[in-house]
């Protein structure tokens, strides 16, 4: 998949030579499998997803976009592990996380996926510092230790200085800053980031981009959701959703 | 190592939430803090009267009962009427069981009055006047003498007109001075005078009822100023328990064959009463009380733990984005509840701290008014907080168990 020529991927027939092994490829850090996902609505079943299959390697940079109800947010909380596919394997970091119920979930969150929503979600009673510390916490790891861990995550987003500030006392940039550092407080295997420039202001939002843009570099892997272009301009892989399908998966970079 | 971070995690949660809503957790207490208050305050009074009636009947102790006319406590009218119409127990009955009762081992009678006693322009009202004989009576009442001496028992056969006071009368008569500097005085007991030959040791009061406030004649002088024949209780002591339900057999026998019982007769004509009949009334009424009265308390912990749950609801609600937020990074099911159980467990074990310290509070009030000792017992302290505790975990299960059940992604839309 570091093919740099390879631009279009079209659904349903990739063309890179797969190892299959267990029914993924080990290789990949992300393995979806013809995931279906089915909502009861009253008397009548609605398809979010028919069909998505995609992989994703390590260290890559990707952006999922699509219009609203295109069902890239249901594929985000799959991929995000919030949520587990009503047909179809998922395979994240060599685990099948299709058939894990909740609190195993709750575990490949913890460790595994770090989160950076729209609307920041930090807890508004607690620090900067404690929010960040909040998914070493729920990980098990020791009081000095997790200190540790959350300080030097707040420094690689710049926000030494804000440690114990709560959220109300930080501008939107800085918030987003805290929870982007508490998503990579844990050293997840992905950064799963949905609309993250949407609560913020244009210049705030290049700063949040360049700030994703070194992460990638640093070898973090990006997945940012989003419904806008030029966000999404910033990833090295775009896959478009629409109608519940992969529409395209380009490589643009 | 997972599971006292958690927790400690929960508690501060839970703490900072309380923090934050400061009336509310205030008026979440409250019903909490009254239930464990009265529990605790009943609870504290009753051990300490307890106590008190405990002291006060060992004085006279369980060596010792009675022959009488009529029992202490009668039941109903009917009771009554059956009473009165028994023979008087008399001095003579007395004599007799002295003479014959083997088992016995200090036989007195004793017949009281309530009257005003006076010295000088000083008065003191309600007096118990007791006419005893012989003088062992006063063992037999487990008083003695701090000052003065009793009357010889020549004195009580002559009938002289002397009396040993109860240390109520030095407060009342004569202002309180030393004991020894009433000795020698006249009293005044409806209208006949009486020297006082000795003053009794204080033994303080039961219910508010000073047990002092007496004064002391011969028998025989008592005959004098109030009539021979009324009727008189023979006190009867035994040297150890053991020997009590012998002298019981002994005195029945003597009393039946006195009066030409027969064995079949409907009733026996006379009350043989210990002083158990005392006990056993106070402690079946006062279960009562403690049964009423925790029964009250478990209704307003009831409602306590009901106020507790509305509001564990209430703020499980409020905090569903929070639970979302909890939940996308990690946060397992038995981790959102732990931290509303905590925070359920906490406002009312603080509650019940609260509660037990109001209800120890109250006790010392009450107890002071009254005048018994205050038995604060660390038991029904650590009871009290342990009972409102199970009432956080009875009422935070519920609203917690719907916390952890939520679903993370509808969780996270909340606003």
């Amino acid at each position: 998949m570091s093919d740099a020529t390879l631009t279009l991927i079209p659904p349903e027939s990739v063309t890179t030579p797969r190892v299959e092994v267990n029914g993924h490829d080990p290789r990949m850090l992300i393995s979806m499998r013809n995931i279906w996902k089915t909502y009861q609505m009253g008397t009548e079943k609605v398809h979010a997803l028919h069909g998505v299959s995609f992989d994703i390697p390590r260290g890559e940079y990707i952006a999922i976009i699509g219009p609203s109800g295109s069902g890239k947010s249901t594929l985000m909380n799959l991929i995000g592990c919030l949520d587990t596919p009503s047909e179809g394997e998922y395979w994240l970091n060599g685990k099948n996380v299709s058939e894990m119920d909740d609190d195993e979930l709750a575990r490949i969150r913890n460790q595994e996926v770090g989160f950076v929503f729209q609307t920041f979600n930090l807890l508004a009673r607690a620090t900067a510092l404690h929010n960040v510390e909040l998914p070493l916490i729920y990980g098990g790891v020791g009081a000095s230790q997790r200190h540790e861990m959350a300080k030097k995550a707040l420094q690689a987003v710049d926000l030494t200085e804000r440690m114990t500030h709560k959220p109300n006392e930080l501008s939107g940039g800085q918030r987003q800053r805290v929870a982007i550092a508490r998503a990579l407080v844990n050293h997840p295997s992905i950064l799963l980031a949905d609309e993250p420039t949407g609560a913020l202001d244009s210049h705030t939002s290049m700063e949040i981009m360049d700030l994703f843009e070194r992460l990638h570099s640093e070898g973090n892997t990006i997945i940012v959701v989003t419904h806008e272009h030029d966000i999404a301009a910033r990833a090295h892989r775009v896959i478009s959703i629409r109608d519940g399908l992969i529409e395209k998966d380009e490589r643009i970079r | 190592m997972f599971r006292l971070t958690a927790i400690w995690e929960a508690f501060r949660v839970a703490t900072a939430s309380l923090r934050s809503n400061k009336l509310r957790t205030a008026l979440t207490l409250v019903g909490i803090v009254v239930g464990v208050a009265a529990v605790i305050a009943v609870v504290t009074i009753i051990k300490g009267l307890n106590q008190t009636v405990a002291q006060t009947f060992s004085s006279q102790g369980s060596t010792v009962f009675t022959i009488s006319k009529n029992p202490q406590i009668i039941k109903s009218r009917e009771d009554f009427i059956k009473f009165n119409r028994r023979k008087d127990v008399t001095h003579e009955d007395a004599e007799a069981i002295t003479r014959l009762c083997t088992a016995c081992w200090r036989v007195g009678i004793a017949a009281n009055a309530v009257e005003t006693v006076k010295y000088a322009d000083q008065k003191a009202e309600n007096v118990r006047i007791r006419g005893v004989d012989p003088t062992t009576m006063f063992d037999i009442d487990g008083v003695t003498i701090n000052v003065g001496r009793i009357w010889t028992e020549s004195e009580g056969a002559a009938g002289r007109d002397i009396c040993v006071i109860g240390p109520d009368m030095l407060k009342n008569l004569f202002s309180d001075a030393p004991a020894d500097r009433a000795l020698g005085n006249e009293i005044r007991i409806d209208g006949r005078p009486y020297t006082i030959v000795g003053v009794l040791e204080p033994l303080g009061s039961i219910f508010g009822f000073s047990r002092d406030n007496v004064v002391y004649i011969p028998y025989s002088t008592y005959q004098r100023a109030y009539g021979g024949r009324r009727s008189l209780v023979t006190f009867i002591q035994v040297q150890t328990t053991d020997q009590l339900e012998a002298a019981e057999d002994q005195v029945r026998t003597i009393m039946r064959s006195r009066r030409h019982t027969p064995p079949d007769a409907e009733d026996e004509g006379f009350a043989l009463e210990t002083q158990d009949v005392f006990l056993n009334l106070y402690g079946s009424a006062t279960s009562n009380i403690y049964i009423v009265t925790i029964g009250v308390a478990a209704i307003s912990l009831v409602v306590g733990g009901i106020v507790v749950m509305n509001i564990m609801l209430v703020s499980v609600t409020e905090r569903t984005k929070e639970i979302g937020i909890r939940k996308a990074i990690g946060a397992r099911r038995k981790d959102i509840l732990t931290q509303f159980l905590i925070e359920a467990v906490t406002v009312t074990a603080i509650g019940g701290a609260i509660g037990v310290a109001t209800g120890f509070g109250l006790a010392y009030v009450i107890s002071a008014l009254i005048g018994f000792p205050l038995l604060v017992s660390v038991a029904s302290a650590v009871l009290g907080v342990g009972v409102s505790s199970v009432v956080g975990i009875a009422s935070g299960l519920w609203p917690a168990w719907r916390a952890a059940r939520l679903d993370p992604i509808e969780a996270l839309r909340a606003e």
